[in-house]
């Protein structure tokens, strides 16, 4: 097993331990396009050398040479150094492949829903969808074109001023396809558990985003805050039942209500470079390893057949 | 922009709806203006307020020489799965959701919950303890 092999797995491992700080480093609308692409990328180059390491552990059984005219003995250089150590990548890949697939499925039933909701929800008049409910409630249904749903309760909890910072909040997710990031960090991550930081990090930014782009928009972080820390605690003060749903993973939603309040309450995030080209840095690295790993592993594909065809 | 002050397009539309919806009851032009956030002219929310009776959203009933402006019914006719509740079930429960749903607040910790206490009181007693 060459160096290349294992560089998209030590990525994963680096940014497992360092990419979430990197990515709080930079500003949300730089870090969550950035953090997805690193996730996305070394979790597909993880999957890419497992897959190849296990392929090669089996190259180098007799009866599997013999079905692809390679010689054994030729293949082996360069290969896993056992077997075993090709078989534990191949039931790994296995696993990851099954949890991502599963991860996939489960959210395509879920897009189908949210969807279909929008659907019932008759003709998108202007985004916004207002439902009488005494509870305070507040979330954006994603869809092909997606609402922002408000409950009467949050509505009447705050002033214009502060509605106006919720919606918003609510339709920079629409506006910036939030939900797409989220996702797609979630996928790279049930395919490679390291990346789960990074995975809670997008989420966490694309809350940040939102909150930086209504702050923006109605030119004051305080005010921004406020509207924040309002709503939350109306959510916070409103009977248990009608949040059960969100509080089953709420331990999990790294989007802290309170962290979020006291970044609008700093000046906005500095555009800083390095964090970025450490993050891109990285990535190349994990995307260069599984690319030299797939030729070197071709290249002695062939001069092993090379060898079965002189000495079969 | 003149009138919309700096609003993304669309927005007005929605905080008008935001406004009656808080309401809940009709509004005349006035009031919807009273009740929305900035010094918006009178003419730039009759035009929201029109453009959004014209698709239907809303429906007016005369009020003295004005027009008093309300939701539609039909949000009154929304079916149960259809509230704020009823989705978060349909998309939220179980721990292995996708969870597509993105909350504009999440439950608050207590950290959480003393930060944002501490941030409300600021601002009714905004002078306090600052210099002269």
């Amino acid at each position: 097993m060459s160096v290349a092999m294992w560089a998209p797995i030590l990525v994963a491992v680096l940014l497992a331990a360092s990419g979430g700080q990197l990515g709080r480093r930079l500003h949300p609308a730089v870090a969550v396009p950035l953090l997805t692409f690193a996730a996305l990328a070394t979790a597909l180059a993880t999957g890419f050398v497992l897959a190849v390491a296990a392929f090669d552990a089996m190259a180098m059984l007799a009866p599997v040479a013999q079905l692809g005219h390679w010689s054994a003995a030729a293949v082996r250089p360069g290969g896993p150094p056992s077997v075993l150590l090709g078989a534990a990548a191949g039931l790994t890949v296995g696993v990851l492949l099954v949890a991502a697939v599963r991860r996939a499925t489960r959210l395509g039933v879920d897009l189908g829903h949210a969807v279909a909701t929008c659907r019932r929800l008759g003709p998108d008049a202007d985004g916004l969808v207002v439902l009488r409910d005494d509870a305070p409630d507040a979330f954006v249904l994603p869809g092909v074109r997606g609402r922002v749903v408000v409950s009467t309760g949050m509505l009447r909890m705050l002033p214009p001023d502060e509605r106006r910072v919720l919606l918003a909040h609510e339709r920079a997710h629409l506006a910036g396809y939030h939900q797409l990031y989220v996702q797609l960090a979630g996928l790279a991550a049930a395919a490679n558990p390291l990346l789960r930081p990074l995975a809670r990090e997008v989420e966490r930014g694309v809350e940040r985003w939102a909150d930086e782009v209504a702050a923006a928009e109605v030119g004051d972080r305080r005010l921004a805050a406020r509207a924040l820390a309002r709503a939350g605690l109306a959510r916070a003060a409103s009977p248990a039942d009608s949040r059960w749903g969100l509080a089953l993973h709420a331990a999990g939603r790294p989007a802290a209500v309170g962290a979020r309040a006291l970044a609008l309450l700093q000046p906005p995030p500095r555009r800083r470079r390095w964090p970025a080209a450490a993050l891109i840095a990285v990535t190349l690295v994990a995307i260069g390893g599984a690319a030299w790993t797939g030729s070197t592993t071709e290249d002695r594909f062939e001069r092993a057949q090379a060898d079965y065809a002189v000495a079969p | 922009m003149p009138g919309s002050s700096g609003r993304a397009r669309g927005a007005l539309e929605q905080e008008v709806l935001g406004c009656l919806a808080a309401a809940g009851r009709p509004l005349t032009t006035a009031e919807v203006q009273a009740g929305l956030d900035g010094h918006l002219a009178y003419t730039t929310v009759m035009t929201a307020l029109t453009r959004l009776h014209a698709k239907g959203v809303l429906t007016r009933q005369p009020a003295g020489r004005a027009f008093a402006y309300g939701l539609a019914a039909d949000m009154d006719e929304i079916p149960a799965s259809l509230t704020a509740r009823g989705m978060r079930r349909l998309l939220e429960s179980g721990p292995d959701r996708a969870s597509v749903l993105a909350s504009f607040v999440a439950d608050l910790s207590a950290e959480d919950e003393r930060i944002l206490s501490g941030l409300l009181e600021d601002r009714a007693h905004p002078q306090d303890g600052g210099p002269a």
